[in-house]
């Protein structure tokens, strides 16, 4: 029998906390951390955004037609592919759990695939494939199709973005009890019922959230939208045209403003619907193995739809594979290696070498500091503990281009402070642009780690609410400070978590554009912008080789990462299995 | 200055309430002496402030008020790791990725003894608990009373000053759970350590403790040895927490020093009485279900069957008493005595086994 644990009070838990220097510091850096790096950007972008000049293009804009078309399309955008990209989640979801079928190994790696292609790598492969002279498009079926718009961009960003959802929702049905299925069928209800009147509503909460998941990253993404988009203009690729094309910071700041707010509602109601969640998924440990769907038609109905999507995944990347070592790619198909010349021996070399040793030292700072800030948020109770998981959380729900543009405003110059005595001094020296530290590389870094943050966290959060507290108050009791109980217990146990942490922190901060496109400086530059140059001038090949050479990194990477911190113990799989 | 090794003065624990601005007082002005090498149990229904006041001693929870002392030293605001004390927890809380040597030897590493201190230690331990040749077992790979005892070897190799126990056996089986209950009572005579013990389980309370706290809403309800807790419990609230009691009306009569003639059930009987109220005052007589017999006897006040429970070792009934219900169990069952259900029977109450609380008690 459990006593009820009571809520610990604030007051004392926070007195606790100050007790431990280790802790303070800790909870003191973290909320240092999110104050600098996301808070002050986005205050400097909304700052701003509201200034006189600002005003008055937000009037502007608001009331024009053609930025009124803007944000309708960008929300009809995030909404179609939001809804397209579920579905597809869904049927991956619903195939790999509830369908006894061969290949499923195979969807699953197809599912996961997506995380880790750079931009513009499935819009360039989309084009080559359905576009005007697209592969299939015009050399199977003979028509000239303009994929440039609404419907090119779901197809990429949909299959681009599926996974989370894919993710969500298969964890949501392993962890539905098949006793609920078998009490339906024991009540007479055939598999039909049982799934739209229990199976079903039990997953609306995944479906919601992975459905606003998606709208979010979607109506942020800018790849695919600059390469994809033809006249269908949308906020992100607006406010990169602002930035990159007119140099009106302000106009970028005013759009982003516009951007933030579906953006932050939407991710505010994502966050309500997670919680909702977790008291509809958590129905106890499932009793014995969920009954798979045996009616033919159905199951291989489903077989077929998801193979089908499996095998337009592992086009596209083939057609990305494949581009990189021919000559025009869908045009003249023969035997080259000019375009790994090109980038390796080129002006790629630099930007492979600075991209990887970026993301090399931003990944365990995102790592480490999603796992301190998931122990703190999880484990200790403390006045603000919902504000600092929301501040991390920010630097993904904050779309790219707004991230980037709140350094430009924010780090483009020194920030100082005249004190009484010691005059002028300089609190953060300059950060972006060719002057800054580092030649901007410090700035590139921080945002690599503030975007892979959020993700290591909620995979920590996760992993730490499934061990019992009472494993880290025992080490505690044993004589250990906290500081030893994270570094001996705590770390260990979670140590499958930290690894996706540090996979997904690394496969992010090598693919992502939208949040550094304005960041890059001649001293430091960054192979996602150099696959855009060369997207835009129309040398699909040399752009595929970039994004080959991408993925091999990111293969290593994850490899090597396993290697270090891999190996799953006993332990950890208990852990996984949910053990006490 | 007492001897006692801990002391809680006054402690009061509060908790914000849920879903209101409101206050929960989890531990209520708790204070109590604990005497070095003593076993004593805190016991209690569920949200009766046992936990957290294990929790406090340990130090996982700061009071809102008072203080505790520990060899006379203040250790009220110390956190858990400075406290010299070891938790046995309810589920174990075992390092689930450490082998069992390590899992003993954490604590002792943590004080930087010297590697071949530490194994000598956790070796000694191990065999004197009976785990010996486990060593480098997974927790998960053994059993849960083998769990339990690795648990348990964890803290006495700290040899800590205070040992806690949150409901360590609940997790156990019934057979188990007694197997591990006369263990621990053996090892903890044999090793003297002060231990405070918190549980729900009254059988595990009397056979295990030198004294048992009773709690009720974040009070002591009552302190006293297992025997006095049972047979001379203070409040009606005791005495149905502990074993199961019948509460009569009972009228006073007369009073003559520690004894009293009172009326029960309309039988005039002389029982041992600490109240001083005076002729005709109200009282309550509880009597255990054990204390009264049944017989087929008809110069006994008759009673009707209208609930008889057969268990083996004991049978268990409930007899109507005019407009009162009794439970009266029988402990030595004899081959072919069972009065059936709608039977009447004759029912002697014993004096010596009647015990009175005040009426409002």
């Amino acid at each position: 029998m459990q006593n009820v644990r009571a809520r610990p009070s604030v007051g004392a838990q926070f007195r606790r906390i100050l007790q431990d220097p280790i802790l303070a510091v800790a909870l003191v850096g973290s909320v240092i951390f999110v104050g600098l790096t996301i808070i002050l950007p986005l205050l400097a972008m909304i700052g701003e955004s509201v200034s006189t000049e600002g005003a008055v293009k937000f009037r502007d804009y608001l009331g024009s037609p053609v930025y009124q078309t803007i944000i309708s399309n960008t929300l009809v955008m995030g909404v179609v592919v939001g809804a397209v990209g579920t579905l597809v989640g869904f049927l991956f979801a619903f195939v790999q759990v509830k369908l006894d079928v061969p290949f499923k190994r195979f969807m699953h790696v197809m599912a996961l695939l997506p995380v880790i292609s750079p931009p513009f790598a499935v819009a360039t492969a989309t084009i080559v494939l359905f576009g005007r002279s697209g592969m299939i498009s015009r050399g199977i079926f003979g028509v000239r199709y303009d994929i440039y718009g609404l419907d090119g961009l779901t197809l990429a960003l949909a299959l681009s973005l599926f996974t989370v959802a894919y993710l969500n929702l298969k964890g949501m049905m392993e962890a539905l009890d098949p006793a609920l299925d078998e009490a339906s069928a024991n009540l007479g209800a055939g598999k039909l019922r049982t799934f739209f009147r229990v199976t079903l509503p039990m997953l609306i909460p995944g479906i919601a959230s992975s459905f606003l998941l998606i709208f979010v990253e979607s109506i942020a993404d800018l790849g695919n939208p600059l390469v994809l988009g033809g006249n269908y203009e949308v906020l992100a690729t607006r406010i990169y045209v602002s930035v990159i094309g007119l140099y009106d910071t302000t106009a970028a700041a005013v759009l982003s403003v516009i951007l933030l707010v579906p953006s932050l509602t939407v991710f505010m109601v994502q966050r309500y619907w997670v919680s909702r969640a977790s008291v509809v998924s958590v129905t106890g440990k499932p009793a014995g193995r969920p009954d798979t769907i045996k009616f033919a038609p159905v199951r291989w109905g489903l077989f077929g739809v998801v193979m089908f999507l499996c095998l337009l995944i592992l086009l596209i990347y083939g057609t990305i594979f494949h581009g990189a070592f021919v000559n025009v790619p869908g045009v003249r198909n023969d035997f080259t290696l000019s375009h790994f010349d090109f980038v390796l021996n080129g002006i790629g070399a630099e930007a492979i070498q600075d991209t990887t040793l970026l993301s090399i030292v931003a990944t365990p700072l995102a790592g480490l500091i999603g796992m301190v800030v998931a122990f703190l948020v999880v484990r200790k109770e403390f006045l603000g503990r919902q504000a600092l998981d929301f501040g991390v959380m920010l630097g993904i729900a904050v779309p790219g281009t707004i991230i980037g543009i709140g350094y430009v405003l924010s780090f483009n110059g020194p920030i100082t402070a005249t004190l009484p005595i010691l005059g002028e001094i300089t609190l953060i020296p300059k950060l972006t642009g060719g002057q800054g530290l580092l030649g901007g590389a410090l700035a590139i870094i921080i945002v690599y780690v503030i975007r892979s943050t959020p993700a290591a966290l909620r995979t920590g959060a996760a992993a730490l609410s499934q061990i019992d507290p009472a494993i880290e108050e025992a080490s505690i009791s044993l004589g250990a400070d906290n500081a030893r109980t994270f570094r001996r217990i705590t770390l260990p146990l979670i140590r499958p978590a930290f690894l996706a942490g540090l996979i997904f922190a690394f496969a992010r901060s090598m693919t992502t554009i939208s949040a550094v496109v304005f960041l890059t400086t001649p001293q430091t530059k960054i192979m996602t912008q150099g696959i855009l140059n060369e997207v835009e001038n129309g040398r699909y090949g040399n752009a595929f080789a970039y994004c080959v050479i991408l993925i091999g990194i990111v293969m290593v990477a994850i490899g090597i990462m396993y290697a270090l911190v891999g190996s799953r113990t006993g332990a950890e799989r208990r852990i996984e299995g949910g053990g006490q | 200055m007492s001897n006692a090794r801990l002391i809680l003065r006054n402690l009061v624990k509060v908790f914000p309430a849920r879903g209101g601005g409101g206050v929960l007082r989890a531990v209520d002005d708790v204070s109590l002496e604990i005497a070095s090498g003593e076993f004593v149990t805190l016991l209690g229904p569920s949200g009766c402030g046992k936990t957290t006041t294990l929790r406090l001693i340990a130090g996982f929870e700061l009071p809102s008020g008072g203080e505790i002392l520990l060899d006379g030293g203040n250790v009220t605001n110390l956190p858990p790791n400075k406290r010299d004390m070891a938790l046995v927890f309810q589920n174990y809380a075992l390092f689930p990725h450490m082998s069992v040597a390590d899992n003993v030897a954490y604590g002792l590493q943590t004080r930087g003894l010297p590697k071949a201190e530490i194994r000598r230690k956790v070796s000694d331990m191990l065999t004197s608990i009976g785990l010996h040749g486990l060593e480098e077992r997974r927790p998960n790979q053994l059993s849960g009373g083998q769990q339990q005892r690795v648990a348990l070897a964890r803290c006495l190799v700290m040899e800590p000053r205070i040992l806690l126990f949150d409901e360590p056996l609940s997790n156990l089986d019934a057979k188990l759970r007694v197997q591990m209950r006369a263990e621990i009572h053996g090892l903890q005579r044999r090793l003297g350590i002060t231990s405070v013990y918190v549980t729900h389980d009254q059988i595990e309370a009397m056979a295990l403790s030198d004294r048992i706290i009773v709690m009720n809403a974040g009070r002591i309800e009552q302190v006293g040895t297992p025997q006095e807790i049972y047979h001379l419990p203070r409040t009606r609230f005791v005495a149905d927490f502990i074993g199961r009691a019948n509460f009569l009306p009972a009228t006073l009569l007369e009073s003559s020093g520690e004894t009293a003639d009172v009326d029960i059930l309309g039988q005039r009987m002389n029982v041992a009485n600490s109240f001083q109220h005076g002729r005709g005052a109200a009282l309550t007589a509880m009597i255990r279900p054990e204390t009264i017999d049944l017989a087929d006897d008809p110069s006994l006040p008759q009673v009707t069957v209208t609930q008889a429970m057969y268990l083996g070792s004991e049978t268990e009934y409930v007899v109507n008493f005019g407009d009162h219900q009794l439970v009266v169990v029988d402990t030595s069952p004899r081959i072919g005595r069972f009065y059936a259900e709608g039977r009447q029977v004759g029912m002697a109450l014993d004096p010596s086994s009647v015990h009175l609380l005040g009426a409002e008690a």
